[in-house]
């Protein structure tokens, strides 16, 4: 029985995944990945950065299926990803006409199913919607509300293969810290891909870093911090690992 | 855990701003009624005082006072071809609308489809309805439906054209996530689709009202010439005939009064369907 107040989520097992490119990936004619192969680890949170415009959305967009390449990626278990994986785009990506409990529960709605209600609820709470909110249409809401709909939607979802597009990006710098907590603790066992442009929530969230280097870019791994995500941002371990990727992330774009 | 909201948050949440109400409308709200009205009137005051001033006799201009007098005097007979014209202009909304609507989510299934069918319906729209209507009167023998086809004519292409933008508006990243939660193409069209498309559709309703009763009127104009009708329009021919100018404008009036009601209805119906989520019928957020 979980604890009042908490969301628990079943831990179906997490298959890790790989994307391979062995020719790069063209977008309209414009090279966006150079040749790579990226292993991103089964029940381990895997953070992609690089500068802007670096391919990291393409990336994350050729995982979710959403490009219609055929073979690029390839689950650990073999079966095909389609169906086991939530999104989150970096637009809110809510729908205008639903509120906000509504878009939590899109999904479910989608498939015909009795939405869970006290669950989206616990979780609209959870990332800080009062109840009064939970009943606001998109449009009513302000920008870091949206995202923390969209971050409930994604965490709803309840699936093992979860894709993040800058999650946190218009959340205040207090709420952005709350919320890495709680989207690691909910997100623990699951494959996660997380794209940010934060070297702090990347080193704090992730098992595994890979920088976008070049151009086209290339993903090249860099090292962590010791312990076991989420770690505690004061960590003066943490602090130097986040001078070093600031550094290289420059010399990247 | 929960994250508390932080509190810049909290001040971007709308406040309602409490403003200082007479009657339950705002003093702004009363200046957008009454300074409209208060310029009319005062047009009608001059139009009065030009005519009476000029002696201008009423077969050549009659003042707005003799004119609400003929709308009084001859209301009974205006009234049963008031209520004419509305039948027509609605029945050729409706048409209008449901047709419209269909033709777009067809359009939406194929882009060959659209591609093959849009110019006709663009040929339907340039083509002057004066010109065609008298072909429609001869063709149908009903001269109800003649009219109604006439009017729809007019009405049907905003409808069409803007419901086909509606359609084809939908955020293509909204097409994807729902691809990713694996809608159907159906759940695709109801759920995202067409929702997108209900203030383009709106929109198009709200243009196509007034060129319903526009298409109606026109098609009477003609119809009357033929002696066959006896809407609103054919009121106005047959005044024009016998002289009784009053009794014109009188018809006129109606007329214009009507296009006004049809706008303002199209406008509320618009609100409420679109006021919890469409920016363009939300309280500006403070």
């Amino acid at each position: 029985m979980p604890a009042k107040g908490t969301v628990s989520s079943s831990r179906a097992p997490a298959s890790g995944f790989s994307v391979v490119l062995p020719s790069g990936l063209d977008l309209g004619g414009v090279p966006v990945l150079g040749a790579c192969r990226v292993e991103v680890p089964g029940g381990r949170v895997t953070a992609l950065l690089g500068p802007s415009g670096s391919g990291k959305s393409t990336l994350l967009r050729l995982v979710a299926g959403l490009l219609r390449m055929q073979g690029a990626v390839v689950a650990e278990d073999g079966a095909p990803l389609a169906g086991r994986i939530a999104w989150m785009a970096q637009q809110d990506l809510l729908v205008p006409w639903r509120d906000a409990l509504g878009n939590v529960t899109l999904g479910a709605h989608l498939r015909g199913e009795k939405p869970d209600e006290a669950r989206a609820r616990a979780l609209l709470d959870q990332v800080g919607l009062s109840a009064p909110d939970a009943r606001k249409t998109p449009a009513q809401l302000s920008g870091g509300m949206r995202q923390r709909v969209a971050l409930a939607r994604t965490l709803m979802e309840d699936r093992p293969v979860v894709l993040m597009d800058e999650p946190f990006s218009a959340v205040d710098a207090p709420t952005r810290h709350r919320l890495q907590e709680l989207a690691a603790r909910l997100l623990a066992g699951r494959t996660v891909l997380l794209v940010t442009h934060d070297p702090l929530e990347a080193l704090r969230l992730a098992d595994r870093i890979l920088v976008l280097t070049g151009s086209p870019a290339v993903p090249v791994e860099v090292p962590v911090p010791e312990g076991a995500p989420p770690r505690p941002a004061r960590d003066a371990a943490l602090l130097d690992a986040q001078a070093a990727l600031l550094e290289r992330l420059a010399e990247a774009a | 855990m929960g994250v508390s909201v932080s509190a810049n948050e909290v001040a971007d949440a709308p406040q309602e701003a409490r403003e200082r109400t007479i009657l339950g409308l705002t003093g702004e709200g009363w200046a957008r009624i009454l300074a409209p009205l208060a310029i009319g009137i005062i047009a009608l005051g001059l139009w009065e005082w030009a005519v009476r001033v000029n002696e201008i006799p009423p077969y050549i201009l009659p003042g707005p006072i003799e004119v609400g007098r003929t709308l009084i005097r001859d209301w009974h007979t205006l009234q049963v071809s008031l209520w004419i014209t509305l039948q027509i202009t609605f029945a050729a909304l409706f048409v209008a609308a449901a047709l419209g609507l269909a033709l777009a989510v067809l359009f939406a299934q194929s882009r060959v489809i659209e591609l093959s069918l849009f110019p006709y319906a663009v040929i339907l729209q340039v083509t002057p309805i004066v010109a065609i209507a008298p072909l429609i009167i001869i063709w149908v023998d009903d001269i109800r439906i003649a009219l109604l086809i006439c009017a729809w004519i007019v009405a049907f292409f905003p409808i069409l054209s803007n419901t086909t933008l509606g359609l084809n508006s939908a955020d293509h990243n909204l097409q994807d996530l729902f691809r990713l939660y694996r809608a159907s193409r159906w759940q695709v069209l109801m759920r995202l689709r067409l929702p997108t498309a209900m203030p383009y559709f709106l929109g198009g309703l709200k243009i196509s009202g007034g060129l319903a009763l526009i298409g109606a009127i026109v098609a009477e104009f003609v119809a009357g010439t033929g002696g066959r009708a006896s809407g609103l329009a054919y009121r106005i021919l047959e005044a024009g005939y016998n002289l009784q100018i009053p009794r014109m404008f009188a018809a006129l009036v109606l007329v214009s009064a009507t296009g006004i009601a049809i706008f303002l209805a199209m406008t509320l119906v618009s609100h409420l369907a679109l006021r919890h989520w469409h920016e363009s019928a939300m309280k500006e957020r403070k």
